[in-house]
């Protein structure tokens, strides 16, 4: 278990060094001037030369490479070209808001997931019904249905804020629009280990032992969902956390996704970068964490690579 | 002769019919005609659905509809060309991997994890920033994101081919390292990435509407579903359908593509482990 650990962690660490060594290369040896973007009005070329002496621009790339690395390894990612902040503090207080929709999404989607997958696992009836839900739901993209469900609950039934921000009130929408577009891989998850595990032998001794059919349901089928729908939430809540952009972008939710795209418009290229490093390490952190957590919820899961 | 699966014949319909729409889509008209007279109202508000005008025309007086087809045009053109780069690159990716093991694997793998890391929508955002506007951006960015899900697929198939001792017969009867991959792995590996590939379409329309929603992708003037939602939203209150109309022709093509997809794998049992669950 602990080799298997190490070998994933070692993973997930070369994965984070690729995406900073790919940000890198972005930042600085594609063509356009930084000097230029922090200063657009400055004509004087001694100004931009100035300004490049002080980001070490005139400095070989390897040495500017080493700097950014050494600087990342402290929390520094650099300065905003346009709000002049340091990038850190800058996307600190948008993670946490970030993390809160993330968190909340997370919540919305196991449920309605959740309960559809029971559903149709339980009543045959339902099956098709669900199974089209499913399908529906794959296919929107999900500003799409951020945007449909912002214009039926929000302009045209009134009970949902139109206005953007990051209160109580706004984040109703949000989540709701993450958890149904979550909602048919929970739902896919569940129907397929609840029907393994109906047909099982356990359940057919629990079965015969003479168990409540409810006992059954919980002791037996529902904990085998739980070792996927962990593995699962763990890839959600990194992937959300790494900005659920487009989200944050319909509901004007302050978020680092919303950060990242004003930036983009912006041309703040530091800003970017520091968020998709950030967002590369909370996906290989959270895969890292459910895969302890599915470790200690499976045994069997524990002796494979 | 097995029946035709009815996803299958319901998705290729719909693609049928959008990729027909796509390929007659000058006989509508010109998708940037600004008609300042008659699809504009007194107020200036753009006109409602009319003959004319068969979905209302946009905040800037062009027919929806025109700018509809030519948006479906963008999007069938990017599912197709990114589809295909992306898959290619992603399987000779796993083959190689799977075949080659060693440096080789590890290097090409640890590329893979690399790939799996990046968090899609900021380094769409990222490549971007870094390139002009226009289908070839959009191409490029789905291309990079996309190419490794399909190679860790088939690394994953290679070695169970592999553990199945298709690799050892073929060494074992005198065939050439290449002779391997093309005969005995590359047959398993194509069926298996045709019956990936609606998913992955369906992927690629989806995300080259939301590049072009979030402006990072095909910009206006250029007719793009992603770009007429962004350019609508702010009539959303008065002028529903022009977020309604394209959001449906989006979710028309990534349906369609899903379909498909079903109807493969209801018409080969063997693909049918390969859910749609792994994204």
């Amino acid at each position: 278990m602990a080799r298997a650990l190490t070998r994933r962690l070692i993973f997930g660490l070369i994965a984070v060094i690729g995406v900073i060594t790919l940000a890198f290369v972005l930042e600085f040896v594609v063509p356009g001037d930084p000097a230029k973007a922090i200063a657009p009005r400055a004509n004087s070329s001694a100004v931009l030369a100035n300004i490049r002496a002080q980001l070490h621009l005139n400095q070989p790339l390897i040495v500017q490479f080493a700097d950014y690395f050494g600087n990342l390894l402290r929390g520094n990612l650099g300065t905003s070209y346009v709000q002049h902040q340091s990038v850190t503090s800058l996307i600190g207080p948008r993670l946490l808001t970030t993390g809160v929709l993330a968190l909340a999404g997370v919540i919305a989607e196991v449920l309605i997931g959740g309960a559809l997958g029971i559903l149709a696992t339980l009543y045959g009836r339902v099956r098709a019904l669900v199974g089209a839900i499913n399908l529906t739901l794959l296919a929107v993209p999900i500003f799409v249905l951020g945007l449909l469900l912002l214009l039926v609950f929000g302009f045209r039934l009134g009970i949902a804020p139109v206005t953007g921000g990051a209160g109580a009130a706004q984040l109703a929408l949000p989540a709701l629009t993450l958890g149904l577009i979550g909602a048919p891989w929970y739902a896919q998850i569940v129907a397929d280990q609840m029907q393994d595990s109906l047909a099982s032998s356990y359940v057919r001794t629990a079965v015969s032992k003479g168990l409540s059919d409810s006992y059954i349901l919980r002791r037996h089928v529902l904990r085998n969902v739980l070792s996927p729908a962990v593995t699962m939430i763990g890839l959600d809540l990194g992937s959300y956390l790494s900005g659920v952009v487009t989200v944050e972008v319909v509901f004007v939710w302050p978020g680092i996704g919303l950060l990242a795209v004003n930036a983009l418009h912006d041309l703040d290229r530091p800003i970017v970068m520091g968020t998709v490093i950030v967002g590369a390490v909370a996906v290989v952190f959270f895969n890292l964490v459910a895969d302890v957590a599915r470790m200690f919820i499976d045994p069997r899961t524990r002796e494979e690579v | 002769m097995r029946r035709w699966p009815w996803q299958l014949i319901a998705g290729a319909a719909v693609l049928a019919a959008c990729a027909g729409l796509a390929l007659a889509a000058p006989l509508f008209g010109n998708p940037n005609h600004q008609d300042l007279v008659h699809a504009l109202g007194p107020t200036g508000l753009p006109v409602g659905p009319s003959s004319k005008y068969p979905l209302g025309a946009d905040l800037l007086g062009r027919n929806e509809l025109v700018r509809l087809v030519y948006g479906i045009r963008v999007s069938l053109t990017v599912a197709l060309v990114s589809n295909a780069t992306s898959i290619v690159i992603g399987a000779a990716v796993g083959l190689l991997a799977g075949y080659f093991r060693g440096p080789v694997e590890q290097l090409l793998m640890r590329f893979t994890d690399i790939g799996l890391a990046l968090p899609y929508t900021l380094a769409g955002l990222v490549i971007a920033a870094v390139m002009s506007a226009g289908i070839t951006r959009v191409i490029v960015i789905i291309t990079v994101l996309f190419w490794s899900y399909p190679a860790r697929l088939v690394y994953g198939e290679v070695l169970r081919l592999r553990g199945r001792g298709f690799v050892e017969a073929g060494e074992a009867m005198g065939s050439g390292g290449l002779a391997i991959v093309r005969r005995h792995l590359a047959p398993h590996v194509t069926s298996m990435m045709i019956a990936y590939s609606p998913l992955n379409a369906a992927s690629a329309v989806a995300f080259e509407a939301t590049l072009s929603y979030l402006s990072a992708g095909i910009n206006p003037p250029t007719a793009s579903l992603g770009n007429m939602i962004s350019d609508g939203q702010t009539a959303i209150s008065y002028a529903p359908l022009l977020v309604i109309a394209p959001g449906l022709a989006i979710m028309a093509l990534t349906l369609a593509f899903l379909l498909v997809g079903e109807g493969v794998k209801a018409y080969n049992p063997d693909l049918r482990r390969l859910s749609w669950l792994g994204r």
